[in-house]
């Protein structure tokens, strides 16, 4: 009787008293992490079932796969940095054709079949009309040395799409993290105070959904030298402010008008208490779904602005298609496959995979779908 | 003890409109077959009311979609007919049952928000049946005279034809289904759950409107519904469908006051009643069974009270009762009259 | 209906002036190489170009000044000379783009928005799991497709194996050496005769849509269709104007497959999905129930009935897509060389040309946001919920 007149001052200073507020926090994380770890294990069987989605993580793994094997081969000595690094390396040796002279080209870097350039662009002065001389190829056709070839630079192409894939992931893991902090955040707030909060960001959004995004990055690209991480947080604020917003804020919605909020709020919660300790936690499944759909925009993105050659990156998916193009091999795709498919296909793949594993999600996410 | 067929010939000697017998349907899932509808046998005269009533998931409503045909694709005719008029309807071709639907069995779908198309116009979606169904086709003149006639048939302003589904409240959206369901003058309507999404005034017009024009029109309908006052309101005779399968049929003043099955007696037992004489309310124990794997011998014997060995083992047929009442029960005289208290 | 129209009028009035502030503070406050640096770094820019460049734009006045200024020359037209093709006005570039584009986009767009419905339309009609899977990664596949990529091995496979269409640009120079239209006068005739035959192709669907008798429905819709073909034969080869810029247009008509085959094949998957859940959806609605009770046939429960409902969500879909679609558009234009506003825009960053490529991208804006209203309008007109209904 005598306490419960105390006054909540002396409640808050007397250590005895706090100590089971702490106790209570992390007993609210244990109990927090417990039940994500159920649920990751209940919502896991429920995907598991669903065949696209693991047939898209399966091709999510292969290129994580690939994405680490670079760092494997170089510290094995399996490659060499000289050779195989996918910037600066050099094949100094490739494979030759036997050619015949036929006759003598002044200008070899324009006139010359484009097939039979030398390293260093010309050919020996002392060739005559008839001889026969070993042409160094470059671009290479794979061999036991380089399996997808060499590029016109003489770099090996497997080493290139590898690191492709590093820098995909990075890119695309980035810019969903950024959008997905941003548009939860966004959101949850929207849909917790409503009102004129709700209506400002939610025009703000409505406006970015209407921007062609890849044309917004394009003219950026005018006056900003983008690096990667660049590009990451600006799809990440595109999506971010936009689409994903929208989305997730009618999912905030839809947990606000939940019974377990009210009684937060009457337990005397502030609204950053609720937010993001009831809010956010129950928007995360849509987010984690977002997620996937931003790593497929954004990959996308990316290879687009440095196929155009806007983006300031060494190692891309979109480069290796840039360099085929910019060298006039992209529409001799029969002789010179391997300097423009396996990098088209790795970005279709890729974010292909991820809208895959996001379409499994959904069935999760949106239990409406989950029959049969 | 022999089974007796049920009677073809229903209360007025008149020939039945419909006959149902051994109705045997099953719905073929991933999960193995779901035994829906075993072994339904039931007939309907011509200007009769007949009610099915029962727990949700019984099999009413599949065998109302049975005798229209509109069963999902995967439900399976093991055997039975279901004879309209002497014909077989499951034995027509797809382009002959079309044109019986609504033409000559219609139905009222439950829910009636969701049984209109939200972009037609409600007129509209009425005339589209009449189109499909009048040969030789009405003229437009005609058409919306006759749309006219069925709003004021069923107590509706006719102006209201023009509005969109959405714009109607949802007593008036029920009638204008009750409209559509007679545009094409069938001689059967299928009623599931005509009332059920409607406040209990409301519900309680409705189901005199339809009991007049029943009569009126000298209508056949079968109810479907959860609800035994509803059904007890407005029809002649009840069958009482339980797992797939019908274990009381007759009358309804004889299932109604004198229930022979335990089925049917619990059920009509968590009824309180208002003027009758004050009981315990009795509550049902248990949940349906899986039909998946149905139970042996009797389906409700694990929830019944009077369950005997002989009831787990051997299934009971339709046994006549009384003069107008059967019911498929082994100790169909164990079961107490009504307002008895349990032992 | 009108008031809706005006609304949302009004709205994207509104939400266009905030585009345009919004580009321009991201572009010209942007950290790093802001504009000013690049106006005066810029070697492209002929001295007296850069001159009256820095005093038109007042780069060293107040940042509101000049944003008051940028907004002001905006709605006066002028936006400002091109660096690279000195001293011809950026309004002047983007009036001659802007055709081209509109007929490659609207091409493909109807083109894949249709094959998408159509092909999801059965796709969910025939039902059954059997080739979900299937359906769904060839959907995808297709979907996530590299654009560019795949705009170039169909290039190769068609043009350079086959040698059946062209490889790029939108007309063949040869053709055109004393052609007494200018391209973009072709472009324009092109545009309104699609538009007119688009019209009346509607206005014949719709009124079949609207009766109520098969015969009437059926008449409308073939007769509607072969009168505009007889129309759209008639002023290609009946008619005088029509005759002499036959060749003209069709030697564009011809430049136009491919990139609208690419970006066909590439989107219309998409809507294909996105059909296909939405029909299955329908499906299960009460209302079919209802219109196989009345003893419809299948026909007309599938396009009238179920169709017709599952459009709604694929209407708005177009909504967000819209953007996703000039997107592709500015893609397309840049791999097949289609002197459009994308391409121009692509060029006008690789070269540094701002004046071109800010203008560039305002008035893709503009065509974003006309095709939000127009998209906007058309689903009032198909969801008769909305016209009465509307929030926001």
């Amino acid at each position: 009787m005598v306490e419960r007149n105390l006054p909540a001052e002396t409640h808050m200073a007397d250590p005895f008293v706090s100590e089971p507020i702490i106790q209570e926090v992390d007993s609210w994380w244990r109990i927090r992490l417990a039940l994500m770890r159920r649920s990751f294990r209940d919502n896991w069987k429920i995907f598991r079932r669903n065949k696209i989605g693991v047939f898209g993580l399966v091709i999510i793994a292969f290129w994580g796969i690939m994405a680490v094997m670079p760092t494997v081969f170089f510290a094995t000595g399996f490659w060499s940095p000289a050779v195989y690094d996918p910037v600066t390396g050099l094949e100094l040796d490739p494979p030759t054709r036997t050619m015949t002279m036929v006759e003598r080209i002044t200008d070899p870097n324009t006139e010359i079949d484009q097939r039979a350039v030398l390293l260093d662009g010309r050919i020996p002065d002392t060739l005559r009309i008839g001889d026969t001389f070993d042409l160094p190829l470059q671009p290479a056709p794979p061999d036991g040395r380089h399996w997808l070839g060499t590029d016109p630079l003489g770099r090996d192409i497997l080493s290139q799409l590898m690191h492709g894939a590093r820098a995909s992931f990075f890119l695309g893991i980035m810019a969903a993290v950024v959008t997905v902090v941003i548009a939860t955040t966004i959101g949850s707030m929207a849909a917790y105070f409503g009102g004129i909060v709700d209506s400002a960001l939610m025009r703000f959004a409505d406006l970015l959904i209407m921007i062609p995004g890849v044309a917004l990055l394009i003219v950026i690209g005018a006056v900003f030298t983008y690096q990667l991480w660049h590009l990451a947080v600006v799809i990440g604020i595109l999506s971010g402010f936009g689409g994903t917003a929208i989305v997730l804020k009618s999912q905030a919605l839809a947990v606000k008008v939940k019974p377990f909020i009210d009684a937060a709020r009457v337990a005397g919660g502030s609204a950053r208490h609720i937010i993001f300790y009831h809010l956010i936690p129950n928007v995360m499944p849509l987010s984690v779904l977002y997620m996937m759909f931003t790593v497929t925009g954004a990959i996308q993105s990316e290879a687009i602005l440095s196929f155009l050659g806007i983006l300031n990156t060494d190692t891309s998916w979109g480069l290796m298609m840039n360099l085929a193009r910019t060298q006039g091999y992209l529409l001799q795709v029969a002789d010179f496959w391997w300097l423009t498919i396996p990098a088209g296909m790795a970005v279709t793949l890729l974010s292909g995979a991820f809208f895959l594993v996001g379409r499994g999600m959904d069935e999760i996410v949106n239990p409406r779908l989950r029959r049969r | 003890m022999t089974a007796r067929r049920l009677p073809l010939e229903t209360s007025a000697g008149r020939a039945p409109l419909l006959e149902v017998s051994g109705l045997v349907m099953r719905y073929e899932t991933d999960a193995g077959e779901v035994s829906a509808v075993e072994n339904v046998s039931f007939s309907l005269g011509r200007g009769e009311a007949m009610g099915l009533v029962g727990e949700s998931g019984c099999g009413k409503t599949s065998v109302a979609l049975s005798l229209l045909r509109l069963a999902p694709d995967n439900a399976r005719y093991q055997s039975g007919s279901v004879l309209w008029e002497g014909v077989d309807l499951l034995g027509l071709s797809h382009q002959q049952m079309r044109q019986h639907r609504w033409a000559e069995i219609s139905m009222v779908f439950q829910g009636a928000m969701n049984a209109w198309n939200p972009v037609y116009r409600v007129g509209d979606q009425i005339r589209e049946a009449m189109y499909q169904h009048f040969d030789p086709p009405l003229k437009p003149r005609e058409m919306d005279q006759r749309v006219e006639r069925l709003f004021e048939l069923v107590g509706l302003d006719p102006t209201l034809q023009t509005r969109y589904p959405h714009e109607l409240s949802g007593g008036m959206r029920q009638r204008a289904v009750i409209a559509m369901a007679l545009s094409c003058e069938p001689k059967l309507i299928i009623a599931d759950e005509p009332t059920t999404a409607l406040d209990v005034i409301v519900q309680a017009q409705i189901l005199e409107e339809l009991k007049e024009i029943q009569e009126d029109l000298g209508l056949s309908v079968l109810y479907i519904s959860h609800d035994m006052a509803v059904i007890a309101q407005v029809t002649d005779t009840i069958g009482v469908m339980y797992a797939g399968k019908l274990v009381e049929f007759g009358s309804t003043r004889d299932v109604f006051h004198r229930p022979r099955h335990p089925y049917s007696y619990l059920l009509l037992s968590s009824i309180p009643s208002v003027t009758g004489p004050r009981r315990r309310p009795v509550s049902l124990e248990g949940t349906p069974p899986n039909l998946l794997a149905p139970p042996s011998g009797c389906r409700f014997h694990p929830r019944c009270p009077w369950a005997t060995e002989q009831c787990r083992k051997d299934e009971p047929p339709m046994m006549e009762i009384g003069p107008s009442q059967w019911a498929a029960c082994w100790n169909s005289d164990q079961v107490p009259e009504m307002g008895e208290q349990l032992p | 209906m009108i008031r809706y129209v005006t609304r949302r009028l009004i709205q994207m009035v509104f939400l266009f002036l905030v585009f345009l502030t919004v580009t321009w503070f991201l572009l010209y406050i942007l950290p790093g190489d802001s504009v000013a640096l690049k106006y005066a770094g810029n070697p492209n820019i002929p001295p007296q170009a850069r001159e009256v460049a820095m005093e038109r734009l007042g780069l060293d006045k107040p940042v509101l000044i000049q944003f008051r200024d940028y907004m002001f020359n905006f709605f006066q037209g002028d936006l400002g000379v091109s660096f690279n093709q000195y001293p011809r006005p950026v309004v002047d570039i983007i009036g001659e783009r802007l055709p081209r584009t509109l007929v490659l986009f609207l091409t493909a767009l109807v083109t894949y928005y249709w094959a998408g419905f159509v092909a999801g339309k059965y796709l969910a009609w025939r039902r059954g799991n059997r080739g979900e899977m299937a359906v769904t990664i060839g959907g995808v596949g297709l979907y996530s497709m590299f654009l560019p990529f795949f705009a170039f091995m169909l290039i190769w496979f068609f043009s350079v194996q086959l040698g059946w269409l062209p490889i790029s640009k939108f007309l063949d120079p040869e053709q055109w050496r004393d052609a007494p239209f200018a391209a973009n006068q072709v472009f324009m005739r092109l545009f309104w005769v699609a538009l007119i035959a688009a019209f009346a192709m509607f206005a014949a669907n719709f009124a079949g849509h609207r009766s109520h008798s098969r015969a009437l429905e059926r008449i409308l819709r073939v007769g509607g269709g072969a009168l505009v073909i007889a129309g759209f034969l008639y002023y290609w080869f009946g008619t005088e104007s029509g005759q002499s810029m036959r060749p003209y247009a069709g030697d564009i008509a011809f430049h136009m497959i491919l990139p609208v085959l690419t970006l066909t094949l590439i989107a219309f998957a998409g809507v294909m999905l996105l059909t296909r859940s939405s029909m299955l959806e329908t499906l299960r609605e009460d209302f079919i129930l209802t219109a196989r009770a009345k003893g419809l046939p299948e026909g007309v429960i599938r396009d009238r009935h179920a169709a017709r409902t599952a459009l709604l969500p694929v209407v708005t879909s177009l909504v967000l897509a819209v953007a996703t679609v000039i997107d592709g558009g500015v893609i397309t234009e840049a791999v097949f060389s289609w002197p459009g506003m994308g391409e121009i825009l692509i060029s006008s960053v690789l070269n540094e040309d701002i004046p071109v490529a800010v203008g560039a991208f305002a008035f893709i804006g503009v065509l974003a946001l006309i095709g939000h209203f127009v998209v906007d309008v058309l689903y009032g007109f198909l969801d008769p919920r909305i016209r009465v209904t509307e929030h926001g």
